[in-house]
């Protein structure tokens, strides 16, 4: 059955044994994660487009590098890093985003906070005001934030995403919340 | 006030970890025995709490609806630019598995076998006799050009550098669905009139005397359609006739090659020779990449077997170039030079295949045996096939029979197509590399398909097959397998191979129908189908469907529209042109 706000995945007629498995697994993975992994980035980029355009990229890397992950239980952490990386590379180009020490001032490079073409696409007045909260805070900050409180993701969890070690994650989302939580309160959403 | 801040944060640590419950018992007991004591850092838990509510309340947008196509696409198109045999082995296993066995055990037949009467491996090779700068490989770039080694080399030592990788596949983004034109037998039954129809308009670009066509093939410099027709409704007659519908393109600065000249004046019909209608074998027509020559193979109806024809546009005559009467053509080798090479196979108890080399300028075509090639044969090899660009060969192979009184030769033990790189070996012309069955779900033992046709996508990847006559016992436990009814499709770059699940769906063609022709176009994905209809009576006019097919994969049906007049007479087959057909109809 169909869920609703899922793409849906056109399996190609395959073939040999071993590559049915890889389309059936692909396909496994592109109708579970296709969804969240759109709206992650779509919530870390904000333009739906681009958005679109990542989460494409994103899960064209993972069909060619499927065979090197094994562990079923790793998947989701290692599909997220690709989308993680993938939406990095992207605000690289787009020049959004310096080298991310968490020693730098918070508002250097930041992107403009007002909301662009991007708002069409976050419809309702919470949902822009928590976008436009979000865009303020630090790319390293918001994809720690968004695995969190978003994709429900632990700290071990979000340390394999980004790369991280468990202590690191920890202090880098103490750091994440209090920026939000400063951005939050601009938009008159937090005490 | 850094004081406090400095006394708060580590706690601030705790209670963000704690919104997961990433605490341990020890942090969880130091964390509630300070929030006794902090109003701080109870509003900064109250905030977080509220944060947390507040992002996980975040819309959840719907995707667009095209990801998957989008990351289908974009997997194809990767997958499109990388050879088979360079794919992840894990997607490939099935492959190379159980086949890679056959594959490399075939591989050792199919290479091109010394002559055997010339020289063994090792021994001096005779330099062939044309010169290798008349061969050039400038329409395969990713093929070297023939060397000629001097003849005191050993060929392992002088194997060419080459590169078996497959040319970029032919402009598939720019490839239309849609033929560009068809053949149609059209008007009262007692007053038909074949037409070279133009698809988008559906007027005649040319008139010839009415019979049915069952193969047609466009010059790929457009200024001719080739095709096969039956003369006669069961007479089994057939003739291979041409018809000049363009001047071609005209030269220009972008250095487009002059037109070849003809005695022809557009809009004449020129028959190319009489034949006997049979095998797919024999109603396949091959024209050379710089249009030269169209190779064809005739029937001899008084019983003298199969014979290779040639037609030369530029003379405006066909001429027999074999008189063995086992001969049958293959393609041509893709090049643009003033020199061009054709397969031509024999067959017999096991067929070969050889090389004959033609100059442009060296007159009129004579009659020569296949065997008396300057290359080496293909031992074992019949009717190669070869993609567009040239870098990919479906050819056949296995024992051959012919019944007393048939004329012609199919295949029987083990006989079947096969699909392989086409990588060139110097002196010994080409060898056909990393073979495969192309039926990878059939096994051919005593049993063998006899004969079946096949034809490439311009892009060089994708491949149709019907008409496949197997002659064991069927192998689908739920559906006829293989079906000579049904049309196959393959892709070389994704699978390389064709099974029971790669069949086009039986709801495309209308029920009752023989496909009579095939063609994909240049996406891989849209085929343009000329499906006959039973004759409804004695009276009754021949009449068939030109249907264009969106191939949809998996469960999702394909899409089946009409290309032509849906009026009880005979359309098509289609033809796709390789250059701007509005420009060269003058449109």
């Amino acid at each position: 059955m169909a869920v609703p706000g899922r793409a849906s995945w056109v399996q190609p007629a395959v073939t040999g044994r071993a590559e049915e498995d890889q389309e059936a697994r692909f396909a496994r993975l592109f109708e579970e994660f296709s969804a969240p992994i759109y709206n992650y980035v779509l919530r870390m980029v904000s333009d739906a487009d681009r958005a679109a355009d990542i989460t494409q990229d994103t899960f064209i890397k993972a069909y060619r590098k499927l065979d090197t992950v094994t562990d079923a239980a790793a998947t989701r952490s290692w599909l997220y890093r690709i989308a993680t990386n993938t939406a990095i590379d992207d605000m690289r180009r787009r020049r959004m985003v310096s080298p991310m020490r968490d020693d730098e001032p918070v508002f250097a490079n930041r992107p403009d906070p007002r909301p662009g073409p991007e708002a069409e696409v976050m419809a309702g007045t919470l949902d822009e005001r928590i976008q436009r909260a979000l865009m303020t805070l630090r790319p390293n900050h918001r994809q720690c934030l968004l695995l969190s409180d978003l994709e429900d993701m632990s700290a071990m969890q979000i340390g394999e995403v980004m790369g991280l070690s468990y202590a690191a994650v920890r202090t880098l989302l103490c750091r994440a919340r209090g920026e939000m939580r400063r951005a939050l309160a601009a938009e008159g959403l937090a005490r | 006030m850094t004081f406090d801040r400095d006394r708060h944060t580590p706690f601030e640590e705790l209670i963000s970890a704690s919104l997961h419950g990433d605490l341990t018992a020890d942090e969880r007991n130091r964390l509630d025995a300070h929030l006794d004591t902090c109003a701080t850092c109870r509003a900064t838990l109250a905030a977080f709490s509220d944060q947390r509510r507040i992002m996980s309340g975040l819309r959840h947008m719907p995707v667009p609806r095209d990801i998957g196509a989008r990351v289908r696409a974009g997997i194809e198109q990767e997958q499109s630019a990388r050879p088979w045999w360079k794919r992840p082995p894990a997607i490939f296993a099935g492959v190379g598995g159980g086949l890679a066995v056959v594959a490399g055990a075939l591989l050792a037949i199919v290479l091109l076998n010394n002559n055997p009467n010339d020289r063994d491996v090792g021994q001096a090779s005779p330099t062939p006799s044309l010169p290798a700068a008349s061969v050039s490989a400038t329409a395969v770039p990713t093929l070297a050009p023939l060397s000629t080694p001097a003849p005191t080399q050993p060929p392992a030592s002088v194997a060419p550098s080459i590169s078996a990788e497959p040319a970029p596949t032919a402009t598939p983004v720019e490839a239309s669905p849609e033929p560009d034109g068809y053949l149609a037998v059209t008007g009262p039954p007692d007053n038909q009139v074949m037409t070279v129809t133009d698809a988008a308009t559906r007027e005649p670009l040319a008139e010839a005397p009415a019979a049915v066509p069952i193969a047609a093939e466009l010059s790929p410099d457009g200024q001719w359609v080739a095709y096969i027709v039956d003369v006669g409704t069961g007479s089994g007659f057939t003739e291979i006739r041409a018809t000049r519908i363009t001047e071609g393109l005209s030269s220009d600065e972008s250095g487009a090659p002059t037109p070849i000249d003809s005695p022809v004046a557009v809009g004449e019909t020129i028959t190319l020779a009489e034949s006997v209608g049979g095998t797919p074998f024999v109603e396949h027509l091959f024209w050379s990449s710089d249009s030269q020559y169209l190779a064809f193979t005739a029937v001899s109806r008084d019983g003298g077997g199969t014979d290779v024809w040639i037609f030369e546009p530029s003379r405006g005559t066909a001429s027999r170039a074999t008189d063995t009467g086992t001969a049958y053509a293959g393609s041509w080798v893709p090049g643009d030079t003033e020199t061009s090479l054709l397969w031509i196979s024999t067959a017999g108890e096991t067929p070969d295949s050889y090389l004959r080399m033609f100059h442009d300028d060296a007159g009129a075509i004579g009659v020569a045996d296949p065997e008396d090639s300057e290359f080496p044969a293909a031992i074992n090899v019949f009717q190669p096939i070869l993609s567009p660009n040239g870098a990919l060969v479906i050819y056949w192979t296995g024992g051959m029979d012919r019944s007393e009184g048939e004329l012609e030769w199919t295949f029987s033990a083990q006989g079947g197509p096969w699909l392989a790189v086409n990588e060139q070996a110097g002196e010994r012309g080409y060898e056909f590399v990393d073979s495969r069955q192309l039926f990878s779900d059939v096994f051919l033992d005593r049993e063998a398909f006899t004969s079946a046709a096949i034809r490439w996508s311009p892009d060089s990847d994708a491949f149709a097959v019907w008409g496949a006559a197997w002659e064991g016992i069927p192998q689908g436990s739920e559906t006829l397998y293989p079906d000579p009814a049904r049309i196959y499709l393959g892709r070389a770059t994704r699978s390389g191979h064709i099974t029971i699940d790669t069949a086009l769906d039986v709801g495309d063609l209308p029920p009752d129908a023989t496909v009579v022709d095939v063609k994909i176009a240049g996406t891989g994905r849209h085929l343009a189908i000329t499906a006959r209809h039973p004759l409804g009576g004695t009276l009754s006019v021949p009449e068939a469907d030109l249907l264009l097919v969106t191939r949809n994969l998996g469960k999702l049906a394909d899409e089946v529209d009409s290309l032509a007049p849906n009026d009880g007479r005979w359309y098509g087959p289609a033809f796709y042109s390789e250059t701007d057909w509005a420009e060269l109809i003058g449109d």
